[in-house]
């Protein structure tokens, strides 16, 4: 039972981790590099609205996101935008990007454990003998709803359904007038505050050290390439897949080889099935 | 005058200031400590600052007597980056090299803090034959024993801290006397995937079924490690009453916080438990860090009445740094320049033979006992007696303030449970 429970709510931590990273490449094939540096951004930001200007929690997490919205638009118009269809560039200056956001923290002295969020709800509950805390169920509640969200937000309404035919076919979109680099720019600003929302909900569990960003685009990276880069629910898919794969391995072999899963994953997947398991990327599988 | 008569007067003043004396006295070079130190990390930035006060109050005494000239100190900072997550031992040796080639650091103190940073260090400092004080981290015994193994290539390496083994014994002692007070004795041991982790972890685990104490099991996080649930479900299924924690991460007090929110009933007894030896860890937590054990290595690093000089570090840090004393390496790294300077001061010169040779006469009371180090090994020489070795320091987390319980020869308080485990008992 502590597997299933536990199981649950590593696989939608995960899930929320790259839905954001998902969205972006799926609508704007845009490989976010960045996606990490700003799951911390927002992270600090509702850090600094609480601590230092004692600004309502809930105020200061929807200026934190708001804010890591404008950070991810501005990040795709000022820099992306330029290296568009030119895949390697478009890795290295998203990649960039974050590092300096990363390490930008870091040299400014954003270090140490000191940096904490309250949880939304103390206390914890038992189920069926397993203690878990209330801050993990609403994770999972979130995470659910998020999904649920986005499957609504993408069918009936006019923006998601603009960002469906983007993600089907760009040509297609721009010629029934769906103006792609603008899509793309609203793409980013939901990733990026796709990836806030992770944050707030995940970071109350622990503390706000820089190395999170780096371990949060290396696990979205995995969910996406297991799930099928440019497939929103393949990224839900591969969340549990990868998401139970770990707690498996926690239980029955070792705690140290938690990590070693999802870097495992990319691979298995990258020479079995290149694509992954949604993916539609047929010329990857050609070619290999 | 003719004109040539003007230019043979120019160059002459022109010479005559040149050559003339400042009508200053040209200041003695100082003397360059090299410090190779983790800086975005607890273990490097608590080592800094001890360096930083020692070097401070001893300039503002006129400096060291080197042979009878007064020469100041100076410091050299170079992070190491080597406690990141995949410890990049590359990065640490560089940042050593560069102290001693282009700083021209006559002395190595501090660093690098990883202990497989600092064993590959060792055949550096022993080519460029440079004097070494590590002062913070570097737990693993295997350090002092390269130093014992092979004295002549090793020779100028000194360790003035605790260390793993040294550890575990005062650990163990702590853990029989819980075991005596409370009749705990089934321990769960939950360690970071580093070296000092992994090797004190398991010679623990060893002591401890010697010594009656039921293992029922020990769980290794890599670091970064963000989620402890199934390993503190697994020590709560096993029916620990004890979890040994041995892990330098920041993320450590995720661990303490989930221990707190499940109520497990064990008792947190952590060593080199970073997060927790800080002041700022009740804050951090919320408070759920409560009853957490913490071994702090040296006297010092907590307030004790260990020697005459213990509170006066503890409040002068606290003075200059604005913050207590935090992590293992503060008091260390402050006896360190301490002892550098006694050693200098009786050998009379910089050069490294006789440095050596003085450290190793080291004998000196400082803040957290009498400070001699072993001849052959250059480990400090511990003990439980402050008159005899230098102590160490576990404290526990009680109402907000770190209370050095361990051990009684300097101790401020008593261990206490949590509330759930009296309940439980």
């Amino acid at each position: 039972m502590d597997i299933f429970i536990y199981g649950i709510f590593n696989s939608i931590s995960l899930a929320l981790m790259a839905l954001g990273f998902a969205l972006v490449y799926g609508i704007s094939r845009v490989p976010n590099f960045a996606h990490g540096a700003l799951y911390v951004v927002t992270g600090f930001l509702t850090w600094g609205f609480l601590r230092t200007l004692h600004l309502n929690y809930f105020l200061s997490i929807l200026l934190a996101m708001f804010i890591t919205g404008i950070v991810g638009a501005l990040i795709y118009q000022l820099i992306l935008v330029r290296v568009r269809g030119m895949a390697i560039s478009e890795i290295i200056a998203s990649y960039a990007m974050g590092l300096a956001i990363i390490e930008g923290f870091r040299w400014w002295g954003f270090k140490g454990m000191t940096y904490t969020l309250p949880v939304f709800v103390e206390g914890s509950v038992t189920i069926a003998g397993i203690p878990i805390d209330w801050q993990r169920i609403l994770v999972v509640a979130v995470g659910a709803a998020v999904v649920g969200f986005l499957w609504l937000f993408t069918h009936y309404t006019k923006v998601g359904l603009a960002l469906r035919g983007m993600a089907q076919d760009e040509r297609a979109s721009l010629m029934l007038g769906i103006d792609s680099d603008r899509m793309a720019v609203v793409a980013m600003s939901f990733g990026a505050m796709l990836a806030g929302l992770a944050a707030i909900m995940l970071l109350p569990l622990g503390n706000i050290v820089v190395e999170k960003g780096y371990d949060v685009l290396i696990l979205a990276i995995a969910v996406c390439i297991v799930g099928g880069l440019g497939s929103w629910m393949g990224a839900v898919v591969a969340s549990f897949l990868i998401g139970f794969a770990q707690i498996l391995t926690v239980v029955y072999l070792g705690a140290h080889f938690q990590m070693v899963v999802a870097l495992l994953a990319i691979i298995v997947t990258l020479v079995l099935r290149p694509s992954g398991l949604f993916g539609r990327q047929k010329e990857l599988e050609e070619r290999v | 005058m003719k004109k040539s008569g003007w230019g043979v007067w120019i160059v002459l003043v022109a010479a005559f200031l040149m050559l003339a004396p400042s009508g200053r006295a040209v200041a003695a070079e100082p003397i360059v400590i090299g410090c190779p130190l983790p800086t975005a990390f607890l273990y490097g930035w608590d080592a800094e600052r001890g360096v930083r006060l020692a070097v401070d109050e001893i300039n503002a005494q006129g400096g060291v007597d080197v042979g009878g000239e007064k020469r100041m100190l100076k410091v050299e900072l170079i992070d190491t980056r080597d406690l990141e997550p995949g410890v990049p031992v590359s990065e640490a040796l560089l940042a050593v090299e560069k102290l001693i080639l282009e700083k021209k650091a006559d002395f190595i103190v501090g660093g690098p803090v990883r202990s497989e940073a600092a064993l590959a260090a060792m055949p550096l400092l022993s080519k460029h034959k440079k004097v070494s004080i590590v002062t913070s981290g570097v737990l693993s015994p295997k350090y002092h024993a390269m130093v014992a193994q092979d004295y002549d290539k090793y020779k100028y390496c000194f360790r003035i801290h605790g260390e793993a083994k040294q550890l575990v014994t005062e650990i163990m002692d702590c853990l029989e006397h819980i075991k005596a007070t409370f009749g705990l004795n089934n321990l769960f041991i939950m360690v970071q995937d580093v070296a000092h982790a992994r090797a004190a972890g398991k010679i623990l685990g060893d002591i401890a079924l010697k010594k009656g104490w039921t293992v029922s099991g020990t769980e290794i996080f890599p670091t970064g490690t963000g989620d402890f649930s199934m390993g503190l479900i697994k020590a709560q299924k096993a029916g620990a009453q004890v979890l040994s924690l041995w892990m330098d991460m920041p993320e450590s007090s995720i661990l303490l916080k989930q221990w707190y929110d499940m109520q497990l009933p064990a008792l947190p007894f952590g060593s080199t438990l970073a997060a927790a030896e800080q002041p700022g860890f009740w804050k951090a937590t919320e408070g759920k860090g409560a009853y957490c054990l913490a071994n702090v290595v040296n006297a010092g690093n907590a307030p004790s009445n260990a020697t005459p000089w213990t509170m006066k570090f503890y409040d002068a840090y606290t003075e200059k740094w604005g913050i207590e004393p935090e992590g293992l390496g503060s008091s260390s790294s402050y006896m360190a320049i301490y002892t550098l300077k006694d050693a200098i001061e009786r050998a009379g010169t910089l050069e490294s033979d006789a440095v050596i040779t003085a450290l190793e006469q080291t004998d000196l009371m400082g803040v957290y006992g009498r400070l001699r180090f072993d001849p052959k090994s250059h480990q400090v020489i511990p003990s439980y007696d402050p008159q005899e070795g230098a102590v160490g320091s576990i404290f526990q987390w009680q109402d907000g303030k770190r209370v050095v319980v361990f051990p009684e020869s300097i101790a401020m308080g008593k261990i206490i449970l949590p509330p759930w485990m009296k309940m439980k008992q």
